[in-house]
């Protein structure tokens, strides 16, 4: 696990000096934060059902974070090594290819889940001292998991795509514009829920789990495939 | 140190490099020289365990390549084509990110160590966008020594530096010669490989040559003496007839003589000359390059492809 961490460190020391990914991984859980709570400050004045309500939808943004915080962080990952040719002398060091890909699929996960995490407890917060209080119906165990066990596999989904995406690309804003795909899993319990197809619930939650599973395994799978050495220095362009 | 065999890989239908064997021994600097396309860069990186041979087989350190990779790569160290340096990280940054890469225990005195060297210490926590390109070459200099490699492969470590930062990586190389390392350049410098290398090896997709540059010229020019006349008689040539001559030809007041070994067969030349009348102003050996060497040898390799 050594090697993995001094990946770890290094993208993040990387990370934080690029000026774009510092926008996009503060800017917009700010902004979620701002527009979920100015939604909920609208409904201050009604009864706890339709505040209740109005939380829920307010809820749903919270899915997409964990999605588009790490697609920022992962494009400028694998992009930034081909710009500046760093992989060969990587891949020539004892490091082996699982420990890079590891070390490559956790930097963006890592502050991706944390981030979004952080900004559901703020907004939570924030939404306590407007109602002075959490409305009853809305903290349900399917909204918790929704938010807490799905974020990690939305995070890496999304993580898995840009790795592939990248590959073949050696332009950020591409690897980022086509990597946007994969908003697509968390968007659909966006949809469900906004057109009240179904109210959040375990059945709902599970098939989104469902779904997920085979779909990570599937781009992890090609992702493995495209991350081994000889891939990377012979036809990663 | 390195041994290599039958070497060869394709990329699809395309043959990189065919039929490879060579050797590099400990304590010996050698050069691959190339042109662009000969398949240097393809065989450092199956030398470094980075691309797999499509046949043949090759050594490193003992260490079969592929059968043993991670055992190659901790004893070898490569610059790369370009530095590939992480830009928006300092010069430490850099150096300890490989230093964990490769489980060195005393990395901060290392760092320190190789920093001072190339006189890169004073800078070492800006970022290295900032640094010229041959700061950034030494760094990655200092990457690739960073864990004490028994073996190196540069390639081309020279290009695109001004003269001074040239100079000044060359002179590192030069200082390699007396440690116990194998080293392998890759260049299209000639005289960078004539100047550092013990013994050259000339690419194109299969070994065209190889031996030192002596050995190289040699063989190909033969060793031609140049004797400068005061009085050039036409026909003086013909008359020279001594076994160590292997040809004569007289061009102007220079009479142009191909021999074995001058040191040997000098006097004796010398002797016959005056005998035959002739008033020597000087005698010496024809200075031939490397750079003939390589464009008589890839200039045949052309006509034949």
């Amino acid at each position: 696990m050594r090697r993995v961490k001094a990946v770890l460190r290094r993208e993040w020391e990387e990370a934080v000096r690029i000026r774009m990914v510092l926008f996009s991984v503060s800017f917009f859980p700010l902004f979620m934060v701002g527009f979920a709570a100015y939604l909920v400050w609208q409904g201050r004045s009604l009864p706890p059902q339709g505040q209740a309500v109005l939380m829920n939808t307010a809820l749903i943004y919270f899915f997409v974070l964990p999605v588009v915080i790490p697609l920022s962080i992962a494009a400028y990952s694998i992009v930034g090594e081909k710009e500046q040719g760093t992989l060969e002398p990587v891949l020539a060091t004892p490091i082996r290819d699982w420990e890079l890909f590891l070390g490559k699929a956790l930097a963006p996960v890592i502050p991706g889940v944390l981030i979004s995490w952080a900004a559901f407890g703020i907004f939570l917060i924030a939404s306590c001292l407007i109602l002075g209080g959490i409305p009853p119906g809305v903290l349900s165990p399917p909204w918790l998991l929704s938010i807490f066990a799905l974020a990690p596999f939305t995070a890496l989904f999304a993580v898995f795509v840009t790795m592939i995406v990248s590959s073949r690309t050696t332009d950020t804003r591409a690897a980022y514009q086509f990597s946007s795909l994969a908003v697509l899993p968390a968007l659909i319990p966006l949809i469900v829920y906004s057109a009240r197809l179904t109210a959040v619930n375990l059945i709902f939650v599970g098939i989104e789990v469902g779904v997920l599973l085979p779909l990570n395994a599937v781009t992890l799978y090609i992702a493995l495939r495209l991350f081994r050495r000889e891939e990377i220095l012979t036809r990663w362009k | 140190m390195i041994r290599v065999e039958g070497l060869t890989r394709r990329f699809g239908d395309r043959v990189a490099v065919e039929g490879l064997t060579f050797e590099v021994r400990e304590g010996e600097i050698v050069a691959l020289l190339g042109p662009n396309g000969a398949g240097k860069t393809t065989t450092v990186r199956m030398l470094a365990c980075l691309i797999s041979p499509t046949s043949g087989r090759a050594w490193v350190g003992g260490h079969e390549v592929h059968a043993e990779p991670e055992a190659i790569r901790a004893i070898v160290g490569i610059l790369t084509e370009t530095p590939g340096l992480y830009r928006r990280l300092s010069a430490r940054q850099n150096l300890r990110f490989f230093a964990e890469l490769y489980g060195i225990q005393d990395a901060r005195d290392r760092i320190e160590k190789y920093l001072r060297f190339f006189g890169l210490w004073e800078r070492r926590d800006e970022p290295v966008a900032t640094y010229s390109k041959g700061m950034r070459q030494k760094l990655a200099l200092a990457r690739a020594l960073l864990h004490e490699p028994r073996v190196l492969l540069l390639d081309e470590p020279t290009a695109g530096l001004d003269p001074e930062s040239a100079r000044s990586v060359r002179e590192f190389i030069a200082g390699l010669k007396g440690e116990r390392r194998a080293v392998l350049l890759c260049t299209h410098n000639l005289p960078e490989a004539e100047r550092l290398c013990d013994r050259i090896l000339l690419l194109r997709t299969r070994l065209i040559a190889q031996g030192t540059p002596e050995e190289l010229k040699r063989r190909l020019f033969g060793t031609r003496v140049v004797i400068e006349l005061a009085n050039p008689r036409p026909g003086i040539d013909a008359e020279l007839r001594l076994p160590v001559v292997k040809s004569a030809e007289l061009a102007g007041a220079r009479l142009y003589v191909e021999v074995s070994d001058p040191h040997r067969d000098n006097p004796a030349l010398v002797r016959r000359l005056v005998e035959l009348g002739a008033e020597i102003v000087s005698v010496r050996e024809e200075e031939t390059t490397l750079e003939d060497v390589y464009h008589e040898l890839m200039g045949d390799t052309d006509a034949q492809g």
